[in-house]
């Protein structure tokens, strides 16, 4: 007798139904697998035999042939256990009277029949849903990332012998409830602007960044809170839509780095160490293409603390996601593109001793040495940060006034109010943010005064920029008139946009 | 370019690389007549000591020959070649008993022919320094030749003052072909196309540590003054002024706090009575040159509660100054970028900024 059972392989974020087909003949007993399983599926075989005589049932000592369909697609991964072991048992029939056609079947068998999450779980609901499929069975380890998922039945299995239950209707599974999607249910910790004393300029110029979804390079010496300022970074942030959750979801679903939460429900910060390699960043691996860095920064922050110290390759492999907002990773098993719309928010000392400019202390590098240190960071990757801030070691103890700092909160507020203006301002335009804006769009909206102009002009003599900082500072300059809530980019905008151009001034 | 034989006899001794000046000195006093030397008449070489005389050259048509040569090769690039006996040698160089033979130039000649004042700075000189020098440099530069090296910090902001006007003659450790630091070479070729190249080494030789200190000599000796904006206590920048006052020269410095390691050398000059320098008047004044007035830049209420705390407070940080003008940091932000467009405050970094 022959069964099919779907199941579900992943291809990059997407799902792809693969039928599970048994063939169950007399003759020598002998177990084949084809349609191209990779070892682990292969390895299936001696868990699927386990976990059937554990649960109490009868594993055939037939020929036994199990093919894979589509029969070109490489089959990845442990999730095909529990599809294969129910394929068998029909096959070999165990499971009179269930029916099973239209079920999908997830899940990696234990040997004593216990199911196991499997990695992916989220995506491949989404794209099984969307292929009209209505009824699964997957792990219950897996329960809380699949109950985000609305209008289908999901059935939560704890081993093999409940599902054979479930299905025979000795005993049936209660269906999972769907969980209301809260964005920032978790908290995000010790985070909050509150606890940052202090750095009027970097707090300024990190709302900004975040209203206008800019990125961010903070240049300051060792010990001056950067990378606290950055963890606000996400506090601040406008909460998650439930589609961007779902977005995310899916991405750290396959990366296998999902919280026990299911879901994740307040955008990501990912800070990798200098030493990553361009791989580990953009997302590749021999056969399976994990998603990088900056694709797990997706709706979220990517932090790259000490800017100067990463590999240069590494750094200029960002340039391209940091326009389009994705990437595209071609290996020998496939080519698959992941999202990757990420803030960036860099770090770095102002020189390799990290004194210079300091008020108090001596800097010991040479002029050759510094310029050799701050060209590690190439033009066009500077090119697009567009708000490039000091962060200072001033005592706050001089400072009179003893105002508690602003927490993230009453920040988040301004921050919103901005992007629900710029939402509205690009709503024909296909874009949400200020940053966004192609030279079509400063054209439509950053018209400056002629008193605008002329200060541009003179920033550009009297400080040496460059030709390419101009849009930079217009797209800035329409984030602050945004934050201040004024319609037209007026001169102070301006100044304060061009205060950040700090980089261009250096030479 | 036509040289004179008297001229071409000069460049061929210059460049005996063999003796020293001194000997070289002596050879031309003693053949009396320079073109002598090329002709290979009289007994000039007697001036040299025994085993000296068999480093100089004596087959006459290959001294002429690699004589030629060179001075095509500076024809071909548009260099010239500056011999003590053409007519626009600097007098003031030769009024120095140093002065090179031979300098080769490229660029706008004429300049040589104009009143010049040195601006130097040590290569860590602060970022409000650089500022006020560039300031004085581009106002000085409507009277004067600003005469400098190429070097980072006090040099580049005297070019950086002085380049607009053209009024700019820079003095380099190097030969002509070759550049140093090497990152300025952009800044060389700006300074070739709009003012003037000048070293005493030929086109390939590179610089060395002495070379600077012997440059030194020629940045003193071509300017009536010296302005010194930064020097450490043992720095280059030092001996520039040491020549100065050597060769008659005035010396002006600019102020430091006491205890600024950039400005060391400076306030040891102002104890030794140099003149006190914190504008391009305190210079022109000196040199019997009228005040221009200063067409004051139309501030708005911020701009001009930032600016008077910064003139009372000298450099503060950039919260500071909003806490003291009652602004809001990024008001404050957006003001002191004005003010440092407009050329009133600097930025020190570390979020610091004075008035200048």
């Amino acid at each position: 007798m022959i069964a099919k059972i779907i199941c579900y392989a992943l291809n990059g974020l997407d799902g792809v139904p693969v039928e599970v087909e048994t063939d169950v003949n007399r003759g020598m007993p002998a177990y084949e697998m084809v349609g191209l399983p990779d070892t682990v599926v292969k390895e299936s075989k001696e868990r699927v035999r386990s976990a059937i005589k554990n649960s109490g049932l009868l594993f055939p000592m037939n020929k036994i042939t199990i093919n894979f369909a589509p029969a070109d697609l490489k089959k990845e991964g442990a999730s095909f256990d529990l599809a294969i072991a129910i394929s068998l048992l029909k096959a070999s029939e165990q499971l009179v009277g269930a029916n099973v056609s239209d079920t999908v079947f997830l899940g990696e068998l234990a040997l004593n029949g216990d199911l196991r999450a499997v990695n992916g779980l989220l995506p491949i609901l989404i794209s099984a849903k969307g292929h009209g499929f209505r009824k699964f069975i997957v792990p219950a380890a897996n329960a809380r990332e699949a109950s985000f998922l609305g209008g289908a039945e999901i059935y939560p299995a704890v081993s093999l012998s409940e599902v054979i239950k479930h299905l025979v209707g000795v005993k049936t599974i209660l269906p999972l409830e769907t969980t209301e999607f809260v964005a920032g249910a978790k908290g995000i910790g010790s985070a909050d602007l509150k606890f940052v004393k202090g750095q009027p300029m970097a707090r300024r110029a990190l709302e900004i960044a975040v209203a206008g979804g800019h990125n961010l390079l903070m240049v300051g010496p060792p010990g001056t809170g950067k990378t606290m300022i950055a963890r606000c970074l996400p506090t601040v942030m406008p909460d998650l839509s439930f589609e961007e959750a779902l977005e995310i979801t899916k991405i750290h679903s396959v990366a296998g780095i999902l919280g026990e939460e299911g879901i994740v429900t307040v955008r990501p910060f990912r800070t990798p160490h200098h030493t990553a390699t361009t791989v580990s960043m953009c997302g590749g691996g021999n056969r399976v293409v994990h998603p990088g860095e900056i694709s797990l920064a997706h709706g979220g922050v990517l932090f790259l603390d000490e800017l100067p110290e990463y590999k240069r390759s590494t750094l200029e492999a960002l340039r391209q996601p940091l326009e389009d907002g994705k990437i595209t990773v071609s290996r020998a098993g496939g080519t698959y593109t992941y999202p990757s719309r990420f803030m960036l928010c860099a770090s770095m000392n102002p020189c390799p001793c990290g004194n210079y400019g300091s008020a108090n202390l001596t800097c010991s590098c040479s002029p050759s040495e510094i310029r050799r240190y701050r060209k590690k960071i190439s033009g066009p990757l500077l090119d697009r940060i567009d708000l490039q801030v000091e962060v200072d070691n001033i005592s706050y103890d001089e400072l009179i006034s003893s105002e508690k700092e602003e927490g993230s909160a009453s920040v988040k507020e301004r921050v919103d109010a901005a992007r629900s203006v710029q939402r509205e301002r690009f709503e024909d335009c296909g874009i949400v943010m200020n940053a966004e804006m192609g030279e079509r769009e400063i054209g439509m909206f950053c018209g400056l005064s002629d008193e605008g102009n002329d200060i541009l002009r003179e920033a550009f003599e009297k400080m040496n920029l460059s030709a390419r900082a101009r849009a930079r500072i217009v797209k800035v300059a329409r984030t602050i008139a945004d934050l201040g809530g004024s319609a037209n980019i007026l001169p102070e905008h301006v100044y304060e946009a061009v205060s950040y151009r700090i980089f261009d001034k250096m030479d | 370019m036509n040289y004179s034989e008297e001229e071409k006899a000069i460049v061929f001794l210059d460049t005996q690389t063999e003796l020293e000046h001194r000997e070289k000195a002596a050879v031309l006093r003693s053949a009396g007549d320079p073109a002598r030397i090329l002709r290979g008449e009289g007994d000039f070489l007697s001036a040299l000591k025994g085993d000296r005389r068999s480093l100089f050259p004596s087959d006459r048509k290959r001294k002429v020959a690699e004589t030629e040569k060179l001075l095509s090769e500076l024809d071909k690039k548009g260099y010239f070649a500056l011999t003590m006996l053409s007519d626009d040698y600097p007098e003031s160089l030769k009024a120095t008993g140093e002065e090179p033979f031979v300098l080769y130039g490229a660029g706008n000649r004429e300049l040589l022919k104009k009143r010049k004042f040195c601006i130097v700075g040590s290569r860590v000189t602060p970022q409000w320094t650089q500022s006020v020098t560039k300031k004085i440099a581009e106002e000085v530069s409507e009277r004067f030749v600003i005469v400098t090296g190429l070097a980072e910090g006090g040099d580049s902001a005297a070019i950086a003052g002085a380049i607009q006007s053209g009024n700019l003659i820079s003095v380099l450790p190097c030969g002509l072909d070759e550049c140093y630091p090497a990152a300025h070479h952009a800044m060389k070729d700006r300074i070739r196309e709009r003012g003037l190249l000048l070293t005493e080494y030929p086109l390939k030789e590179k610089a060395r540590t002495y070379s600077f200190h012997a440059r030194n000599r020629i940045l003193a000796g071509l300017s009536e003054g010296v302005l010194v904006v930064s020097a450490g206590a043992r720095s280059g920048t030092s001996i520039t002024a040491g020549k100065a006052l050597d060769y008659g020269r005035d010396v002006f410095a600019l102020p430091y706090n006491v205890g600024a390691a950039q400005g060391e050398g400076c306030n040891e000059l102002l104890k030794k009575g140099a003149a006190l320098v914190t504008d391009a008047e305190d210079i022109l004044s000196f040199y019997g040159f009228q005040k221009k007035k200063k067409v004051a830049a139309a501030l708005s209420e911020p701009e001009e509660k930032v600016l008077s705390v910064l003139r009372e407070a000298g450099e503060l940080h950039a919260a500071l100054i909003a806490e003291r003008a009652g602004l809001k940091v990024y008001e404050a932000a957006a003001a002191l970028a004005s003010l440092e467009i407009k050329n009133l405050a600097v930025k020190s970094g570390g979020n610091r900024y004075s008035a200048i």
